[in-house]
């Protein structure tokens, strides 16, 4: 179950809105946040926390891709392939990060250091390739450039 | 009024319907998937699309409102396109597994390609693959299948209010699922099967075992669980029930069913059915014929009678059994054995607080229409939770719920935490006062009504007691919103009836209903305690509830049946049964009943069945009662005989056969056999014919035959008259309660959705649904005691103890322990003991401060 500070930020949220399911989204990113992925255990707190059904919890979570819906590494990374990225070589970097760090695209490396998620564009296009380790943002990558990058991750 | 043409024709409404709604009512078929004539419309599938002069793109039929002067097309090659095109992509990803599949024959999918084909597809990449899930034990989940129409999930939300699934991911891989992704942790309704149109919702009770064209026959009846009295219908085949189907707006649950009604109906062909009639023979139950065991029954009552006096014998009548059944058991027991004793189980709650607000408010205030829930602004909900005990009467509640009514309740209602607005729990044993001070605060604020005396006097005498501050929480916000309902419903369960002092509990229900001027409704667990209470199985009532005591209506019956009825009230249940155990009743004849699992201290019944000089049985199992008797003879279930029941509305229903029974005999027969040999004749070919004798006899029923009520809306009182309400002198009330409460836990009855005791048990689905009884805990009770889920503990009062898992159940909210009377060996009513409430001689629940230890 949520620690009271956890429960009386949902409060906070339930707050804002008329409807406590419109408080779903922001608290399933709490639930993320502390139990680090959505799992079923998260879903049940938020679903006690609103007082919505668990499956409405669940349904809503599953429907949006940018959840967590398995556990990840301590870092995740979050990889463009799109157009511009895959021009500039994208798809190598992913085949390197897999040798270089054992984590193969979806999964997480076995010493659970690093996730990578391969992404549709995120905008970057005019400094691709470009990814997101965790909330930091990193552009023009090669190979070089993203053992830097990713160095700093431990 | 709304004109518009469809398809060239004119189409006049009288209130304001979807496009699709008015091609139906001019016989002009559009073609729906996700629509649901249950359910809200969704307009996802685009299937229904039309064409409407000067509005540019198709339109969906199904969300499009008529308005005045539109101009509508139904069918065009455009729109034979489009629909083409959309079942094109919908067959992208359906598996085509047709030969395989149970739905197969009665699939929307099916049906509407065979239509607007195509024939084939254009698509060649590999379909989605969802495996199909066998893990639950009553659906079978196959989502390749599913052609997300949403319809299942709507249903589960917005009408079932159960909220158990959901759609889960998007786009290509969308699908259906609970919550657990493999078995349903739901109310199992199965509502949502009956809206998939298409087999990705299936019952594992009828897989692979026919298909829908091969039924014999299809038998519409009612339900035989609760005493709402669901329509159902029955598919037989081979002289066997294949599956139980609702039919959309049919009837009192207009398409609804919970997971009794639709799949609790394997008891018939329970193994353990009583094949022949058995005699006590040295000790031990020997099968016998059946004109050795009636000739037996009839010399043995006979003697009794002769020897000992009609008042020696007592009959236990059955709300399972038809109006039929049980008119005929108390002429019977009147006529033949001279005696009035005659009661039933339902005496521990519907039968006395039934009797009792009558006398207080008149005949026929509990006679409410379900239907009429749903408009009320206020419901009180109060002594049980009405979505367990009566499902479908509960989903009216939430339906109210969610037009927004107020839902109040006092005590535990579990299937309406999502619904409530208030909720009071009272200390155990302070429930009628509870309810006392809210009488008291509503008439301090609303001022006596002043119509029916003795009631304002009674309810005058309550101010006094509770002028103080009340010390129970919620109680001011419990009456403020009763004083601000413009229409208010109460809902009484009978937890408080079995209580020493139930009448308080009662009267102050009777008085809010009076004050407030509400519509009452009690709650009845079986399907025929109203029927049984009108067909005269009471001690003091001939049927119609005629009280005995008033000459005139006696001479009337004595007319009508050619000989006395004893003059005397008889016992009431457990007079009765105090009353073998004293030896002043020699023999007693139960019909359809299992007293010693259905009534608390099962020891000292036991005891009192066997002091007893002879016993008869008469039931379609062996029931732990049946163990004790000297006779017992096997009677017909629900689906083997004809009958009718009347529901906790009043409303009179036919319940018919559909398949022969391999052995057994009507109840009514079996009496009226034995009625012959003891020399009171009765004979009727069929139950029609009793029903005939009942509309000339009792004046409730008045002109009533099965033709009627096969047309159905029979409501009470059917061209009769009702007593005119005559109130008199109010009973001594009982004291507040002031014993040592102070115990830890105490052990409540509960009530499951799942279960309803002897049936029930012998249904394999309600089985797997429900395999064994759990002790629910609260949360808080569950930490104190350092419990957790599934461990197994020994519960203990003073007069027993059984060994039962928890499972934690945050509904709970006070220091009640509950445990279902469902599983043999493991029954609540083992563990408690009672007293009687002095006014309505139901049992008041006693001895249940319980000790919990993990083992
Ligand atoms: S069976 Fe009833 S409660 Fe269960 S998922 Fe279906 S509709 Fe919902
Ligand atoms: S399971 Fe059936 S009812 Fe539910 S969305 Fe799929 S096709 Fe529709
Ligand atoms: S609500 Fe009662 S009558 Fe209706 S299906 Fe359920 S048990 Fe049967
Ligand atoms: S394509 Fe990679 S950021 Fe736009
Ligand atoms: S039936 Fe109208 S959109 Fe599905």
């Amino acid at each position: 179950m949520f620690n009271e500070t956890v429960l009386k930020e949902i409060e906070e949220i339930k707050a804002k809105y008329p409807e406590r399911r419109s408080a779903l989204l922001p608290s399933l990113y709490i639930a993320q946040r502390e139990f680090g992925w959505l799992s079923h255990e998260a879903m049940e707190c938020v679903s006690k926390a609103l007082n919505v059904p668990e499956a409405m919890v669940r349904g809503t979570a599953s429907f949006y891709s940018m959840y967590k819906h398995k556990p990840v590494g301590r870092h995740v990374i979050q990889l463009c392939t799109n157009i511009s990225c895959m021009i500039l070589g994208a798809e190598k970097l992913v085949d390197f990060i897999g040798t270089r760090y054992e984590v193969q695209p979806g999964g997480t490396s076995p010493d659970n250091r690093f996730s990578l998620v391969i992404m549709e564009c995120i905008g970057a296009c005019g400094t691709a390739p470009a990814m997101l380790v965790n909330t930091d943002f990193h552009e023009n990558l090669s190979e070089k450039r993203i053992e830097e990058i990713l160095d700093k991750y431990k | 009024m709304i004109t518009l043409t469809i398809n060239e024709k004119e189409v006049t409404l009288d209130k304001p319907v979807s496009v699709l709604e008015a091609a139906r009512q001019a016989g002009i078929k559009i073609p729906t998937l996700c629509y649901h004539e249950a359910l809200k419309p969704f307009g996802g599938c685009r299937l229904c699309v039309v064409e409407v002069e000067r509005m540019p793109k198709l339109q969906t039929a199904c969300t499009l409102m008529s308005a005045d002067g539109m101009i509508v097309k139904t069918e065009s090659e455009v729109i034979s396109r489009v629909r083409r095109g959309i079942l094109e992509f919908l067959l992208i990803n359906h598996p085509l597994d047709c030969p395989y599949c149970d739905k197969a024959g009665e699939c929307e999918l099916q049906d509407l390609v065979n239509k607007y084909g195509p024939t084939v597809g254009r698509y060649k990449e590999e379909k989605r693959k969802v495996p199909e899930s066998h893990k639950d034990h009553i659906f079978a989940r196959n989502m390749e299948r599913c052609v997300v129409c949403t319809r299942c999930v709507r249903m589960c939300n917005d009408v079932q209010g159960a909220s158990a699934i959901s759609m889960m991911g998007r786009g290509n891989h969308t699908r259906m699922e609970p919550f657990s992704a493999d078995s349903f942790n739901c109310e199992y309704c199965g509502n949502c099967l009956t809206v998939c149109p298409v087999g990705a919702i299936l019952s594992r009770l009828y897989i692979h075992s026919f298909r829908p064209w091969q039924v014999d026959s299809e038998v519409k009846t009612i339900c035989s669980y609760c005493g709402v009295g669901c329509s159902l219908v029955a598919q037989v085949r081979d002289d066997s029930i294949k599956r139980v189907i609702p039919e959309m707006g049919l009837g009192v649950n207009k398409g609804l069913l919970c997971s009794r009604g639709r799949f609790g109906y394997e008891f018939i062909n329970s193994r353990e059915r009583l094949k022949t009639p058995l005699i006590r023979k040295k000790g031990r139950l020997e099968e016998s014929t059946w004109s050795e065991a009636l000739n037996l029954v009839a010399e043995k009552l006979s003697e009794i009678k002769k020897t000992e006096g009609g008042s020696a014998i007592a009959g236990i009548a059955s709300p399972r059994c038809s109006n039929e059944d049980n008119y005929i058991f108390q002429k019977f027991m009147r006529m033949a054995c001279g005696s009035n004793n005659i009661d039933s189980v339902s005496r521990t709650g519907f039968a006395a607080a039934q009797k009792y607000f009558e006398e207080l408010m008149g005949q026929g205030i509990t006679a409410n229409i379900i239907e009429g829930l749903k408009n009320s602004e206020v419901i009180f909900v109060v002594g049980g939770d009405p979505t367990s005990v009566n499902p479908i009467l509960g989903l009216s509640i939430r339906e109210a719920s969610r037009r927004g009514a107020k839902i109040v309740v006092l005590g535990n209602a579990k299937g309406l935490e999502r619904f409530k607005n208030v909720q009071v729990i009272p200390p155990v044993f302070k429930e009628a006062d509870a309810l006392e001070e809210l009488l008291a605060g509503v008439s301090g604020a609303r001022g006596v009504r002043g119509e029916k005396p003795d009631i304002d006097r009674g309810i005058s005498a309550l101010s006094g007691k509770y002028s103080g501050k009340s010390d129970i929480g919620g109680l001011e916000e419990l009456k403020n919103a009763l004083l601000d309902s413009p229409s208010t419903a109460i809902v009484f369960g009978m937890d408080l009836v079995q209580r020493a002092d139930g009448h308080r509990a009662i009267f102050a229900v009777a008085g809010l209903t009076y004050l407030l001027e509400a519509r009452l409704y009690l709650l009845s667990e079986k399907p025929n305690e109203q029927g049984l209470i009108d067909a005269g199985c009471v001690p003091d009532m001939l049927p119609g509830a005629r009280p005995l005591n008033i000459h005139d209506f006696k001479t009337k019956f004595e007319t009508a049946w050619g000989g006395a009825i004893p003059d005397k009230n008889g016992m009431t249940l457990l007079e009765i049964i105090e009353g073998a155990k004293n030896r002043d009743i020699k023999a007693l004849y139960i019909m359809g009943e299992n007293p010693v699992f259905n009534l608390p201290d099962g020891p000292f019944v036991k005891e009192a069945l066997g002091s007893l000089d002879f016993l008869v049985v008469q039931d379609i199992f062996t029931t732990e009662t049946a163990e004790f008797a000297d006779v017992v003879l096997p009677a017909l279930g629900w689906s083997e005989k004809a009958g009718t029941y009347t529901n906790l509305e009043r409303r009179i229903q036919l319940q018919k056969k559909a398949v022969n029974a391999l052995s057994g005999m009507e109840d009514w027969k079996i009496i009226t056999e034995v009625s012959c040999k003891m020399g009171y004749k009765m004979a009727y070919s069929e139950a029609e014919d009793i029903m005939d004798e009942i509309a000339e006899v009792s004046p409730l029923y008045r002109d009533l035959s099965y033709r009627e009520i096969g047309k159905g809306n029979c409501l009470w009182p059917y061209h009769g008259e009702p007593l005119r309400g005559e109130i008199h002198e109010l009973p001594a009330m009982a004291e507040s309660s002031s014993g040592n409460y102070g115990a830890d836990f105490y052990l409540a009855l509960e009530k499951p959705l799942f279960h309803s005791g002897t049936l029930s048990r012998r249904s394999p689905a309600l089985m797997k649904i429900c395999p064994e009884p759990t002790l629910k805990i609260s949360s808080a009770a569950a930490e104190k005691l350092r419990l957790q889920e599934g461990d197994r503990v020994q519960v203990s009062t003073s007069v027993g103890s059984v060994e039962v898992a928890v499972s934690i159940d945050e509904s709970i909210k006070d220091n009640k322990v509950l445990l279902s009377n469902n599983f043999e060996g493991k029954g609540v009513f083992s563990l408690l003991t009672y007293k009687l409430d002095p006014v309505t001689k139901a049992p008041g629940i006693e001895g249940c401060e319980v000790r919990i230890e993990k083992l």
